[in-house]
C-alpha cells in the first residue's frame, strides 16, 4: 500500500514538473506617461473634470485611448504598454492641434504639451457681501480671429475643491449664467468686463468658486479662472 | 478437409461481397435549405422576405435607441432588444418630448448598429432571383427585385443616418475571398445617400401599386425616399455650417457639400408628390376630431397608412413580430392589469401649441372647478396625443394631483421660486391618505391614484402631470391590458409625414404656396386653425406636433443640426395640479419635472462612432467619425 502511494506521488510529481511551464514573456502595462498641458499665456491650462484629454494611439493598433486631464492641467497614466504612440491634447477650450506628436512611452516618460487657450480670464476677484458673492474679471482672447462664439459665462460653485463643469451645484452655478451667444470680436470693451452675482449662499458653509467661459466649439468646452475658497459667515 | 474448403469458400464470398458492396453515399443533406428550395417558388421567397422584413430597422414600439439588453441568442440590441416590454425607452424620452427612463442624453453614441448580415440576405436575394425566371415568371421576379432594392435602401438608410458614409456592398461576398477584397473601404456620405435614392427609384419602377399590409409597394419606396432625401438635403445644408472637423470630414466620409442641398430637397419634394391621390389623411369622424385622431393610430383600414409593421399575440414575444406592450407601459397601473410606466410628456412639449391658460393676468394661478376644465378649447390633436389631468381611459379618470394647499395666496411664479420646505403644501406618497383627516366629511385625497407621488424613487406614476395618449388602445378592456398583450400595428410611414416632408422641402426650395396647402391639410384634420402664411419655423413646429412620440424628432434635431442648441444642459417642465382646500378649487403650477433630468447633446453625436469591433475586423473603416 505504501509503495502504491509513493508510486502515485512520484507519478504526480513527474507530471507536475513536466507540465507546461512557459511564462508570459510580454511586458505588462508597466510604462507610464505624464506631463502638463501648458498654456501659451503662462502656467498650466486651467481645466475641469471631463474636459481636456490626451488622445493616444498606439502605432500599429486601431483603437485610440485617452488620458483625462486633472484639474491642475496635469495628466498621468501609469498602466500603459511600452510602445510608440501618436499623442495630441484634445477636448479642451484651446485652439485645436492638428499635428500629432509621436512619443516613445516607456517607464517614467514625460511630455508637456503647449496649447493656446481660446479665452483667458484675468484680474479675477471675488467679494462676499452678506450671502451674496460677486465675481469680477476680464476676458481676453490670445487669438481673436476665427474664435468660436462665446455661448455663456457662469460661476461654478461647489463644496469641494473639485469645481467646474459637471462638478458644481446647479442652483448656484448654471442658474446664474449670463448668456452671450456672440463672437468675441463683436464684444465691446465693456462687454469683456464681466460681473457675476451668486445670491443666497448658505451661511456657515465653505464653498469653492471659479468662473468659466463656455464656447461653441465642437466640445462646448470652457476656459476657467483659478479656484477661490469662500467662507460664508454664520 | 471438407470443412476447410467450406471455410475458404465462405471467407472468399464474404470478402468478395464486402469489396464489391462499396457504393458512394452521395445524397443531398435533407436538413439544409438550398437556394433551389427557396427561389423556385414564390412561397419560398416569401419566407426569406419575412426574415428580411423582421430584421428591418423600423423604429417601432420595441425599438430601444440605447440598444437595451441582449440576453437571448435570438435577440439583438436596438431593434429587437431583450426584455422587449420596456416600450418607454423611446427616443422621445431624450429630446424633451418626454422625460423618464434615461438619466440624460444616453443614446447619442448609438448601439453599434451594423446590419451587414441582413444586407447580405438581400444581396443574395438580388443575385439569385434572376436565375429563377423560369419557375417564378419574369413579372414576379421584377416585382420581387423591386422589393429587394427597397429593403436594401431601408437598411442603408438606417446606417447612413447614424454613420454618414459606409461601405456600399451590393453583392453577397465570398467568405473565402482574399482579405483585402473583404475589407471594404467606407464610401463617401454623399455616395451613400445617392445609392439609397437610386435603390428606391428602382423600387418605385419595379414594384406594383398595391401590396399586402406590412409589405412594400412602389409608393412605399418613394415615401421612404422623401424621408431619406430630406435627411441628405439637411446634412448638406445645415451640416456644412455646424460640424466638427476631422479626417473623416476631410475625406467626405461625413458631410455633403452645401451646394448639393437643393438637389436633395428637390428629390424629396418630387418623391413626396408621387403619392398624390394614392393615400389620404384619416378623416373618418369629422364631428369628433379627438376621436378621429386617436383612431388614426388604431384603425387598420386607415388610408393614411403607407407602411406598417404588424404584431401577433401568438408569436414568440421575443421576436420582432411578437406582441408589444405599449398600452401597459404608457398608462398608469390604475388603467392596466400589469406593467408600469416610466416616460411622460413634458409641459414644454404641450406648450408647443400655446401656453396653457393656467395663470391670470396678475400672475396668480387661475382657479378651476375641476381638472378637465383646463382642456376646454385646446386643439383636438393635442388632447388626442397627451392625456391631460381629468381625462378618462377605460372608465377611469386621470385624477392626477401633486398635492393640497390648505390655502393659496400670491403669484404662481413666487410660489414656484420658494424653497420646497417653505411651501405650505401637503404632499403624499399614498393616494389613500386624506386631508385634513379621514374622519372629516369634506376630506380630500392629497394625491391622485394616477400621481403625483412625492416618493421620487418610485417612477411608475407621472412626474410631469401628463401621460401619452397616442397609440393607446382605449378599446381594450382593462383586464386585457398587460405586458405582451398589445398588437396595434406600428405605422412606420403615414401620409401626414409625407405631406410634412413635402412641405419642408417646398419651403426650403422657396415654394411656400405648396407648403401652405400641405400644412393646412394637416391642420384641418388636427382641428387647428389653418395658417394664412407659412415659413420654415411653422413647418418644423407642425412636424413636431404631428409626429410626436413617433421616434422622428430625434432624427429631425440631428438633421437640422439644432440638437446641440436645443439640448444644451436642458431641463424640462411639468404641469403640477394642486387642490386648494379652503377654496374647493384646482390650480396648476408649471414646475421643473420631478426627475429633474439634464440633457446635453454633444456635437459629435451628429454622427455615431463606427463600432470598435468592426474597426478591429476591418481597419479600412478608419478614419472614424470626428471626435471619436
Amino acid at each position: 500500500m505504501k509503495k502504491l502511494i509513493s508510486k502515485l506521488l512520484l507519478g504526480v510529481a513527474i507530471l507536475a514538473s513536466s507540465a507546461c511551464t512557459k511564462t508570459d514573456n510580454y511586458d505588462g502595462p508597466n510604462a507610464s506617461f505624464q506631463g502638463n498641458i501648458l498654456s501659451s499665456e503662462g502656467g498650466n491650462l486651467l481645466t475641469s473634470g471631463g474636459s481636456p484629454q490626451i488622445w493616444l494611439q498606439q502605432i500599429g493598433w486601431t483603437t485610440p485611448q485617452t488620458i483625462p486631464c486633472k484639474f491642475d492641467g496635469t495628466f498621468e497614466d501609469t498602466k500603459l504598454f511600452k510602445s510608440n504612440y501618436k499623442a495630441v491634447p484634445t477636448g479642451g477650450a484651446f485652439w485645436p492641434i492638428t499635428d500629432t506628436v509621436i512619443v516613445k512611452i516607456d517607464q517614467g516618460s514625460k511630455h508637456d504639451f503647449t496649447v493656446t487657450p481660446y479665452i483667458v480670464i484675468k484680474n479675477f476677484t471675488s467679494t462676499l457681501s452678506g450671502t451674496t458673492l460677486t465675481l469680477k474679471f476680464n476676458i481676453t482672447a490670445p487669438i481673436a480671429a476665427g474664435l468660436p462664439n462665446i455661448k455663456d459665462i457662469q460661476p461654478y460653485v461647489n463644496t469641494t475643491k473639485l469645481v467646474g463643469a459637471g462638478a458644481s451645484i446647479r442652483d448656484f452655478s448654471d442658474v446664474n449664467a449670463i448668456a452671450i451667444n456672440k463672437a468675441y470680436t463683436d464684444l465691446s470693451d465693456a462687454d469683456k468686463s464681466i460681473t457675476l452675482t451668486i445670491p443666497n449662499l448658505i451661511p456657515g458653509r465653505t464653498f469653492f468658486v471659479r468662473a468659466g467661459v463656455r464656447l461653441s466649439d465642437s466640445f462646448n468646452s470652457s476656459n476657467f479662472s483659478e479656484i477661490v475658497q469662500v467662507d460664508v459667515p454664520k | 478437409m471438407k470443412s476447410i474448403n467450406k471455410l475458404i469458400i465462405t471467407i472468399t464470398l464474404g470478402i468478395g461481397a464486402t469489396v464489391t458492396s462499396c457504393q458512394k453515399l452521395n445524397i443531398a443533406p435533407t436538413n439544409i435549405v438550398t437556394p433551389a428550395i427557396i427561389f423556385n417558388s414564390e412561397a419560398g421567397v416569401k419566407s426569406l422576405l419575412a426574415t428580411i422584413y423582421a430584421d428591418l430597422p423600423i423604429e417601432d414600439f420595441k425599438y430601444r435607441p440605447d440598444g437595451g439588453d441582449d440576453n437571448n441568442g435570438m435577440q439583438r440590441p436596438g431593434f429587437n432588444p431583450g426584455n422587449p416590454w420596456m416600450n418607454f425607452y423611446n427616443s422621445a424620452a431624450v429630446t424633451g418630448e418626454e422625460v423618464g427612463p434615461f438619466g440624460g442624453m444616453d443614446i447619442g453614441s448609438g448601439f453599434g448598429y451594423w446590419p451587414y448580415a441582413d444586407i447580405r440576405n438581400v444581396n443574395t436575394l438580388i443575385s439569385e432571383l434572376p436565375k429563377h425566371v423560369a419557375t417564378l415568371t419574369q413579372a414576379t421576379v421584377n416585382s420581387l427585385l423591386g422589393e429587394a432594392h427597397f429593403l436594401r435602401a431601408y437598411y442603408y438608410f438606417g446606417l447612413a443616418k447614424r454613420y454618414g458614409g459606409v461601405p456600399i456592398i451590393t453583392v453577397p461576398q465570398d467568405p473565402g475571398a482574399p482579405l483585402s477584397t473583404l475589407q471594404v473601404h467606407r464610401d463617401k456620405e454623399q455616395a451613400t445617400w445617392d445609392f439609397i435614392g437610386a435603390e428606391l427609384d428602382l423600387g418605385y419602377q419595379m414594384m406594383s401599386e398595391i401590396s399586402d399590409a406590412g409589405r412594400a409597394n412602389k409608393y412605399v419606396a418613394v415615401a421612404l425616399k422623401s424621408r431619406a432625401m430630406l435627411y441628405a438635403a439637411c446634412v448638406a445644408k445645415y451640416g456644412s455650417t455646424n460640424f466638427i472637423d476631422g479626417p473623416a470630414r476631410g475625406q467626405g466620409l461625413v458631410g455633403i457639400p452645401a451646394d448639393q442641398a437643393t438637389k436633395y430637397f428637390q428629390a424629396a419634394y418630387d418623391a413626396a408628390k408621387l403619392l398624390d391621390g394614392h393615400y389620404s389623411l384619416y378623416n373618418q369622424n369629422s364631428s369628433d376630431k379627438v376621436k378621429n385622431y386617436t383612431d388614426l393610430f388604431l384603425d387598420a383600414s386607415s388610408k393614411e397608412n403607407i407602411f406598417i409593421r404588424q404584431y401577433s399575440i401568438t408569436l414568440n414575444l421575443n421576436t420582432p413580430a411578437g406582441p408589444h406592450s405599449w398600452d401597459a407601459t404608457m398608462s398608469p397601473g390604475r388603467m392596466t392589469s400589469g406593467g408600469l410606466s416610466r416616460s411622460y410628456p413634458t409641459l414644454d412639449f404641450v406648450q408647443l401649441w400655446s401656453n396653457l391658460p393656467i395663470t391670470n393676468s396678475d400672475g396668480t394661478p387661475k382657479r378651476f372647478n375641476n381638472l378637465l376644465d383646463l382642456t376646454q378649447g385646446l386643439e383636438p390633436r393635442l388632447r388626442a396625443t397627451v392625456y391631460f389631468p381629468g381625462e378618462t381611459l377605460r372608465g377611469l379618470t386621470f385624477d392626477t394631483q401633486r398635492g393640497i394647499y390648505p390655502s393659496f395666496s400670491g403669484t404662481a411664479a413666487a410660489e414656484v421660486a420658494k424653497a420646497p420646505n417653505s411651501r405650505t403644501w401637503q404632499l403624499q406618497t399614498d393616494p389613500n391618505v386624506l386631508y385634513p383627516n379621514k374622519t372629516d366629511p369634506n376630506a380630500k385625497q392629497v394625491i391622485g391614484f394616477t400621481g403625483i407621488s412625492n416618493n421620487l424613487g418610485d417612477d411608475q406614476l407621472t412626474r410631469t402631470g401628463f401621460y401619452v395618449r397616442k397609440y393607446i388602445n382605449y378599446n381594450a378592456a382593462k383586464t386585457n391590458v398587460d405586458l405582451y398583450k398589445s398588437i396595434q400595428p406600428w405605422i412606420d410611414l403615414r401620409y401626414a409625414e409625407i405631406l410634412l416632408n413635402r412641405a419642408e422641402a417646398a419651403v426650403e426650395l422657396g415654394n411656400t404656396g405648396d407648403a401652405l396647402t400641405d400644412i393646412n391639410l394637416i391642420r384641418d384634420r388636427a382641428g387647428a386653425t389653418p395658417y394664412s402664411s407659412i415659413d420654415l419655423d411653422k413647418v418644423r413646429k407642425e412636424r413636431r406636433m404631428e409626429l410626436a412620440f413617433e421616434n422622428q424628432y430625434y432624427w429631425d434635431l440631428k438633421r437640422w443640426r439644432t440638437a446641440d442648441v436645443v439640448l444644451d444642459r436642458a431641463h424640462f417642465k411639468g404641469l403640477m395640479p394642486y387642490y386648494v382646500f379652503n377654496e374647493n378649487k384646482y390650480i396648476f403650477l408649471a414646475e421643473t419635472e420631478l426627475f429633474n433630468r439634464e440633457y446635453t447633446f454633444q456635437k459629435q453625436f451628429y454622427y455615431e462612432p463606427i463600432p470598435g469591433g468592426q474597426i478591429n475586423q476591418n481597419p479600412n473603416l478608419l478614419p472614424n467619425n470626428p471626435n471619436y
